[in-house]
């Protein structure tokens, strides 16, 4: 029972490396035998082996140490080109024939070897005999042979080849191996001395048990079920791996919609299903569609240069159309036929023409009131808007207002408030509201609509107000018209948990692709 | 709007009350009031106030005034309006200001000591009013000077710019007027109001002592009121004779309500200003306007009883009498904020206090519904999606450079350009959704590929044959980036989209400098040109620093939109 619990734990690797202490007879084996029984890769053997340990399964039985000896590049070059010794008696012998002799210094000089190794190399010479210092320090080859340089040549001959087991060289030579071998303080030897552990390994009590299983014929195990496994019915003999299900899975980026569209889509919805119709316009306006026909005098503060993008060509449309153009212009300077005092100023119809960029939603509020709109009837629009601003956390380059307005004959200030109420139930979820008195240039009387959001507490929610005489009538309505807009954008923000306005437009794809929030 | 500084103690004395701010605060709608925060420690208080046609309530006088008004309920009475006698000083105007500076209104302001905390109150009004209500003084300015120095009448003239000098506010010497306007500081920002004209506005008394040069700055001696200071000039100039008025009724209120007392001055024109020639200043600037109460009760939505209105009104300054349909109502002399009958009934409702209103739900039936264009758009997305693209939604304003060189577009390549440029990132309403799409590539090289990208959204197309000289139309963009992205992928992509658009189509081979030579299209709908497809030119991909190869489309949507049954 347990060795099941264990053999079903194993991994592929694992089964085939007990299965191949199995063939062995459970006697210990080393890791080279094991990588040939098992045909495995010997980074896949010494992993299995790992784990086996770990699981208590195979343990070490034994360790050899072997020391290995070989060359190193040192010694490539001492057999190419000699051993210093050699090259001193050689270069010394060379010399007499051509009746000069050296010094140590002349040795020097010739820069063949590093200064210590000639130094060692004329000792052990001298030691030998093979040398003898004469007058003025003149070196003097001696007829005496040096033993050393004999051996030395006969070892690097020996392991011109491959490196050869320490043991495998007579004591003697064991011992000069050992001298002019790679130590810590000389790196610069012809022989490098290098010890191999060597271990066998055993299964333990377990490891014998679960091996039989693993020995006697056990099911294949696969990781991956295949159409052709399906096809022959071969998965009926196959065992299929246990995955490690706790771990995450890859990421992926999927198809999505971008999360500041969904929210504008989820009110563009809602919208609708209060009775709304959509209503659009150009991103180029005329002043006088976007402040004019909302009765904004034209030297209103808010129309100078700094607060609107000017166009620069073509810089006044064709025309504005006729007879909106003059009653405006009519409401304006004297109050027209609306009962108003107008604002008592000569209005510009030059002024009516210049191009802007659209700096406010109600722009196409008031082209649509000019297109003779259903009555009753309700409007909204999300407008594209650009505001002379700097950009910092609270201003965007461009940005949506949501705006519209409703237009019938029950039209007052109470069913403006009746419409705020709604707009506060379903679009903050807000069972409270609070209205106070407001200013917009083209709404009188004009309201601020607060609601107790039910995450974020009271909040000014939007802006609203019966739409001035001197706006409607110049461009045809005769009924009231509520006028409001909504400002939503913090509670996006909220939900998506960014604070600053400019990442709901993020160029940041990593960004975009992990904004998430729930509107609702 | 502006907002405005005041001490809380300030305010309680102006009430005659107590006022913490709790009950501050309920009395704010009265003025349209935000409160903007408060120190505790100091008792400061900020409120913005949000009505720009009141600038009477662009003071803490201002908001004391109507918050009395309102627990009195009735106008408060300001007899300098109604004085019999003669004004004892005069200020004479000099012929040919009426091309200038044509306006000007005065009165002195006696026996009411200033404070420092009164003075700072002065100085904010006369800032906010000319700066906000007189547009950076070129409409109205106003002055402030120490009564006893001045010898009456005073001249309003006009002078050579080398001809007067005096000692201008912060200098030490005198400068001519020439001199003030180039190395004065308020001379350098506000000359611009009397550029080109060859002689310049001036006011000086029957001694010749020049009190200051409307509008740019006073003297240094006469023109400087100090704390301690108990006897004020108050002078008002402008380009607007109903303005200025009321200006001068504001300053002149504020200071009656500090228990200043004000003496009228009269003004005398040789020319005609529309108010005669000879004005007395402060007066009454409204007439007595007659309005229906149908009007009231229709834009209220209640039926309304004249006496109520009455009562209202007065409780919000208003000199009012009602009969049975019409009410009389004239606005109080600091106001001048009625064009029509509309305005009356927001006062109503102010003063009754917009909670006291019974919401109405509105219950005429409409039909909601979406735009063609917004539906048509709402379906490529969702299908764009289901392809596995991300969405993408950018600011529409972009550099130059971003829209035409990055794109290796003919430098003469028409867009809608912004001519008062604040910065030239934002300087161009985008042509195309491509660049805005190749902003995020540009921006997200760590992001994990492949990038399927896609925008759909609004673009300005100058057009010369349209009205604004440029169209507004939707276009769909896609991006496709990754080691291997080429024309095939995106290739597909297009084809997908337009089998479910139920859009037949061909490819043209197009030569179109953002793209690879052979290996762009021009998308035709109907033998109409729709779109571009292709693979980008790799110099392209090196002007946005992007590594890897990108492929592309991008579709008029308004087409697809108004060509569908």
């Amino acid at each position: 029972m347990q060795t099941t619990a264990v053999y079903d734990s194993l991994h592929p690797l694992e089964i085939n490396l007990l299965a191949a202490f199995g063939q062995s007879g459970d006697k210990p084996v080393s890791d080279s035998s094991l990588q040939e029984l098992s045909q495995l890769e010997p980074s896949q053997v010494s992993m299995a082996l790992g784990w086996l340990q770990a699981k208590n399964l195979v343990r070490i039985d034994s360790e050899v140490v072997t020391a290995w000896v070989e060359l190193t590049e040192v010694g490539r070059r001492y057999l190419a080109d000699g051993s210093p010794p050699e090259w001193i008696i050689r270069t010394c012998r060379q010399g007499a024939h051509e009746g000069r002799s050296f010094t140590v210094k002349d040795l020097q000089g010739l820069n063949a070897f590093p200064p210590t190794e000639l130094s060692r190399a004329i000792g052990l010479l001298k030691k030998e005999g093979a040398i003898a210092l004469g007058a003025g320090g003149r070196i003097e080859v001696t007829e005496t042979l040096s033993p050393t340089v004999e051996k030395l040549y006969a070892l690097l001959h020996e392991l011109k080849k491959d490196r050869r087991e320490l043991l495998s060289f007579s004591p003697d030579q064991q011992a000069l191996l050992r001298q002019y071998a790679v130590k810590r303080g000389s790196a610069q030897e012809p022989f490098r001395i290098e010890e191999r552990i060597q271990r066998e390994y055993i299964p333990t009590g377990t490891g014998k048990a679960v091996a039989k299983r693993c020995h006697a014929g056990s099911t294949e195990e696969v990781s991956q079920l295949t159409p052709d496994m399906l096809k022959d019915g071969s998965w009926r003999s196959k065992r299929f791996r246990k995955y490690t299900i706790t771990l995450r899975p890859p990421r992926v980026a999927p198809g999505r919609r971008h999360p500041y569209r969904d929210f504008l889509d989820l009110v563009k919805h809602k919208l609708v299903g209060m009775g709304f119709q959509e209503m659009r316009g150009p991103l180029v306006e005329t002043e006088f569609w976007d402040m004019d026909a909302l009765y904004m005098p034209q030297f209103h503060p808010a129309r100078a240069i700094h607060d609107v993008y000017f166009v620069k060509t073509p810089t006044h449309a064709k025309a504005v159309a006729e007879p909106f153009l003059s009653q405006v212009a009519a409401a304006h300077e004297t109050g027209g036929t609306t009962g108003s005092s107008g604002w008592g100023y000569r209005y510009d119809t030059e002024r009516a023409r210049r191009l802007i960029l659209r700096s406010q939603g109600t722009a196409v509020s008031a082209r649509t009131l000019a297109s003779n709109p259903l009555i009753p009837g309700k409007y909204f629009s999300m407008a594209r808007c650009f505001r002379y601003d700097q950009v910092d956390a609270t201003h965007a380059t461009d940005f949506f207002q949501i705006e519209g307005i409703v237009l019938g004959e029950e039209i007052n200030f109470r069913t403006l408030l009746g419409l705020l109420t709604i707009f506060a139930k379903e679009m903050a979820q807000a069972q409270e509201s609070k209205f106070f008195p407001a200013y917009f240039p083209f709404t009188e009387p004009s309201v601020e609509l607060h609601v107790r959001h039910p995450k974020l507490g009271w909040m000014e929610l939007g802006g609203a107000g019966l739409f001035r005489p001197e706006v409607t009538q110049p461009l045809g309505v005769t009924v009231p018209v509520i006028a409001w807009g909504l400002g939503l954008d913090r509670m996006a923000m909220v939900a998506l948990g960014i604070h600053d306005i400019r990442e709901l437009f993020s160029v940041d794809l990593e960004k975009i692709r992990t904004l998430r929030g729930r509107f609702a | 709007m502006p907002t405005i500084s005041f001490f809380q103690k300030d305010l309680e004395e102006l009430l005659g009350r107590t006022a913490p701010p709790e009950q501050l605060e309920s009395w704010l709608p009265l003025v349209k009031g935000e409160l903007k925060d408060v120190t505790q420690a100091t008792g400061e208080i900020r409120v913005e106030l949000q009505d720009s046609n009141r600038p009477d309530l662009w003071s803490v006088e201002g908001i004391a005034r109507q918050i009395r008004i309102k627990l009195q309920e009735s106008p408060l009475a300001y007899p300098f309006l109604h004085a019999r006698t003669k004004p004892k000083r005069r200020i004479l105007v000099a012929e040919g200001l009426d091309q200038v500076r044509p306006y000007v209104a005065a009165c002195t302001a006696t026996g009411y000591t200033v404070t420092e905390e009164s003075l700072a109150q002065l100085i904010q009004v006369q800032e906010k009013l000319a700066d906000l209500y007189g547009h950076k003084r070129k409409t109205v300015s106003v002055g402030l000077y120490r009564l006893p120095r001045i010898h009456f009448p005073v001249t309003y003239g006009l002078v050579k710019p080398t001809e007067a000098r005096f000692t201008p506010l912060g200098f030490s010497e005198k400068l001519t007027l020439q001199e003030i306007l180039t190395v004065h500081p308020k001379g350098m920002e506000y000359g611009s109001i009397l550029a080109g004209q060859p002689l310049l506005p001036l006011l000086w008394d029957t001694e010749g002592q020049i009190l200051s040069f409307p509008p740019i700055i006073n003297s240094q001696d006469i023109g400087q009121v100090h704390a301690g200071d108990s006897d004020l000039l108050v002078e008002v100039t402008g380009t607007d004779m109903r303005m200025v008025l009321l200006t001068l009724n504001i300053f002149a209120t504020n200071l009656a309500d500090r228990g200043a007392v004000i003496e009228p001055i009269e003004v005398q024109y040789p020319y005609d200003t529309g108010w005669g020639k000879s004005i007395r200043t402060p007066c009454d600037i409204s007439a007595v306007q007659k309005i229906p109460l149908k009007a009231i009760e229709s834009a209220l939505g209640l039926p309304i009883d004249a006496e109520l209105v009455q009562q209202t009104l007065r409780a919000y300054g208003y000199e009012i009498k009602a009969s049975r349909h019409t009410l009389a109502v004239r606005l109080p002399h600091y106001r001048s904020d009625l064009m029509h009958p509309v305005d009356v009934a927001e006062d109503v409702a102010i003063s009754r206090g917009y909670d006291s209103f019974v919401p109405v739900m509105p219950a005429q039936f409409t039909v909601g519904s979406l735009s063609a264009l917004e539906m048509m758009s709402d379906y490529i997305r969702e299908h764009m999606v289901g392809q596995g693209f991300q969405e993408i939604f950018s600011n529409i304003l972009l550099s130059h450079e971003e829209l035409v060189e990055r794109m290796r577009l003919p430098e003469d390549e028409q867009v809608v350009e912004v001519d008062n440029v604040m910065s030239q990132s934002f300087s161009c309403l985008r042509s195309w959704i491509l660049p805005s799409l190749l902003r995020v590539e540009t921006a997200s090289p760590r992001a994990f590929y492949p990038h399927r990208l896609f925008e759909i959204g609004e673009v300005a197309i100058p057009d010369p044959s349209h009205e604004l000289g440029s169209r507004t139309t939707i276009q769909l963009g896609i991006v496709i980036a990754h080691p291997h992205a080429n024309f095939s992928e995106v290739h597909t992509c297009l084809d997908m989209l337009m089998f479910y658009l139920v859009k037949d189509y061909e490819l043209e081979p197009l030569n179109h400098d953002s793209f690879l030579n052979g290996r762009a299209g021009t998308i035709l709908c109907q033998g109409q040109p729709v779109g571009v497809i292709g693979e980008l030119h790799p110099e392209v991909l090196e002007n946005w620093g992007i590594s890897v190869p990108v492929s592309v489309f991008e579709l008029d949507v308004d087409w697809l939109c108004n060509d569908s049954p």
